[in-house]
């Protein structure tokens, strides 16, 4: 309960820069005991959830290492039901819904940022995971 | 006299069941009639809902997190809200066995047209050219239902393939994109026209501008996707309500009509219908109409057919229309801010005339507004914290076209009985014709090239093709012709196997063009109940 908690705020902080309601936590906790048969996890998207629970920047690099290498992983599939619940609940779907200014310009240079910045996270991730799972997957076998 | 008794409350049987009402026929309509949740909070936009709602969730995503879209989950891009779950509620019984067809089936009151995202384009005579009438017999039922049910649009360059009948409303107020498009539209028209084929014009839909019959004109609460509680969107369950009003109807919901018994002479004698809990009961029917819908009358017709004879026919030509959903970026739109309080479903229809396969394509659009946007953000090429933020930025920028594909009655697409399980089933066979790759690819590519002429770009990896059985568009499995053989009717829908029977649903239609049928499915069931009773 204690690490379902944890994520929950870990991935809301993430998500959208704001602390988790007591709502948002109860409909995660719901959603695990209701459909958590459907978040198997191996040992490495175990250690993925695990690493990413600790927050800061350990959540952007699990979720990097995930979104590249195991796009239907466990994390990703925690971090949508976090999404999703932040997108109908206040005060984040305020959060979500809004437009950046900057218009067309601003746009284009935040998509930018926005690569630049995956590509280096997902690089620093690949580095830091990879040997953690490839041992993970040689002691499986 | 017996009453006529109806079977199915879609959009094909209120309107016929309205119609016999109006002219004082008596109507018994057996029905499953399965009913979702009365809208929450109805004077709220859709802002308010989220703000003042105590349980958010549950509204938007469902107890179960039905409308949750986690990776991995192949095909749509969005689950049906919560609040249409009972739609496609199941009986407890398996419907059918299909092979190349995913069917969909719905036992909801006012049927599959539930879920529907009301858009009304009337067949012209091109479309009709394998119908035993012409547009000019249909146009009076296109208007009389226009009326009831109230149809928005405007007569502009797609009347070229959408005729202009009568009962229109004024159209709803474009949103920001839609209105862009068709600005884009008219800069490049004459280019779009000679070079694509292209025509553009604003959508017909059943939504009301104006009050009609105690509904409310659409106040743009940004509510349509998850149910007007104005009733501004027309779905069938409303004429279903208006019907028993009627002191000559009568509505047998929680009952499955199964068979029809006939007598000696082969007339349809009665209808066996059964509850939930298995028990049957026998509605005495002197005339039976089965408006089911396509797959749901012809179960009915060959269920009743194996009974009597021992054996299930095959009914050939059922037809379904191919469905490609194309999303696109509007670069214009690109960071300019978005509405959601505005009308939610497509404001922009496209009719195609593509070179390479000479065939009359539909196309409509709608931009992204307030329908849920997990589904999507999970696609971009980032971090999920990346991916929302850059969405945020391409939200308003967002839109997807639906592409609607004609279809034909071929003999390789039947459906018959299963009846190797002791609760016979429908069995569906269905390939594509064996050129459809190709056309496909010619469409894709003449669409993503009008879509650049129009200054938006249509990532070619997240377009969906669509498995048949998706659109919920089908028809013909016994089909209207004024000169016919066995398993086919009248032009009046009239059995030419069973006297007493009549068909009043898409299964009469011996075409489909690439338009949503369901417009001529309310005015052909409305003209039969007219001409024939």
């Amino acid at each position: 309960m204690q690490q379902l908690e944890r994520e929950c705020r870990a991935y809301t902080r993430y998500l959208c820069g704001q602390d988790a309601s007591p709502y948002l936590i109860e409909k995660y906790l719901d959603f695990h005991q209701k459909l958590g048969h459907e978040l198997k996890a191996d040992s490495f998207d175990s250690f993925l959830v695990r690493m990413s629970a600790c927050g800061g920047s350990w959540v952007g690099l699990s979720d990097s290492y995930a979104r590249i290498l195991r796009k239907n992983s466990v994390l990703r599939k925690k971090l949508i039901v976090v999404l999703a619940l932040l997108e109908c609940t206040p005060p984040s779907f305020e959060k979500l819904d809004s437009v950046p200014a900057g218009g067309i310009v601003g746009a284009v240079l935040r998509l930018a940022g926005t690569s630049a910045r995956f590509v280096l996270t997902s690089a620093l991730a690949v580095i830091i995971f990879s040997p953690a799972r490839l041992w993970m997957t040689s002691r499986e076998h | 006299m017996d009453p006529i008794v109806v079977v199915g409350s879609g959009a094909s049987g209120v309107h016929f069941a309205l119609s016999c009402l109006i002219k004082g026929h008596s109507v018994t309509m057996v029905d499953v009639g399965f009913t979702g949740r009365q809208p929450s909070l109805p004077t709220e936009s859709l802002l308010g809902l989220k703000r003042n709602l105590t349980d958010p969730v549950d509204y938007f995503l469902g107890p179960q997190y039905n409308s949750l879209v986690l990776p991995g989950h192949e095909g749509e891009y969005y689950a049906f809200p919560p609040s249409k779950e009972h739609v496609f509620r199941s009986r407890g019984e398996p419907e059918f066995r299909a092979n190349g067809f995913a069917p969909l089936y719905s036992f909801a009151r006012g049927g599959l047209a539930e879920v529907w995202t009301g858009g009304c384009y009337p067949f012209d005579d091109q479309d009709l050219s394998a119908f035993p009438f012409e547009y000019k017999r249909l146009e009076p039922y296109y208007s009389m239902v226009a009326e009831r049910i109230g149809v928005s649009g405007t007569s502009d360059d797609l009347k070229a393939t959408f005729p202009v009948h009568g009962g229109l409303q004024e159209p709803l107020d474009p949103d920001a994109h839609s209105a862009d498009l068709l600005a884009a539209y008219l800069r490049r028209r004459e280019y779009l026209n000679r070079e694509m084929g292209c025509l553009m014009g604003r959508s017909r839909v059943a939504a009301l501008s104006r009050d009609l019959d105690g509904r409310q004109a659409c106040n743009y609460s940004g509510r349509c996707l998850w149910g007007c509680p104005r009733q501004a969107l027309y779905t069938p369950s409303i004429t279903l309500a208006k019907c028993r009003t009627f002191p000559n109807f009568r509505y047998l919901g929680g009952f499955y009509g199964d068979h029809f018994r006939m007598d000696s002479s082969g007339k349809v004698q009665s209808l066996v219908a059964r509850t939930a809990d298995g028990k049957e009961e026998q509605i005495s029917a002197g005339t039976l109409v089965l408006a089911a819908g396509t797959l749901g009358s012809a179960k009915i017709f060959l269920e009743s057919v194996q009974r009597d004879t021992g054996k299930a026919p095959e009914l050939r030509g059922v037809m379904d229309n191919r469905q490609i959903l194309m999303p696109f970026v509007n670069l214009r739109m690109l960071g300019r801010a978005w509405s959601p309080d505005t009308y939610q479903y497509h404001q922009v229809a496209m009719a195609v005339r593509v070179k390479e396969s000479g065939e009359l394509i539909h196309g409509l659009i709608t931009t992204l507004k307030t329908a849920l946007i997990h589904p999507l953000v999970q696609t971009l090429p980032f971090d999920l914290a990346g991916s929302a933020s850059a969405f945020r930025s391409i939200h308003g920028a967002l839109g997807m076209i639906n592409i609607n594909f004609p279809d034909h009655r071929r003999q390789d697409n039947y459906v018959t009985l299963d009846t190797a399980t002791e609760q016979h089933r429908l069995a569906i066979q269905y390939q594509p014709e064996p050129g459809e790759p190709p056309r496909l690819a010619a469409t894709i590519k003449t669409f993503r090239k009008i879509l650049w002429k129009l200054g938006c770009f249509a990532p070619t990896q997240m377009i969906h093709v669509r498995p048949m059985g998706a659109s919920v568009h089908y028809a013909g499995t016994l089909p209207m012709a004024r000169e016919g053989g066995p398993y086919s009717c009248t032009e009046f829908g009239a059995s030419r196997d069973v006297a007493g029977l009549y068909f009043a649903d898409g299964t009469t239609f011996p075409s489909l063009p690439a338009k949503n049928l369901t417009f001529t499915l309310m005015a052909n069931a409305a003209r039969i109940a007219e001409e024939a009773f």
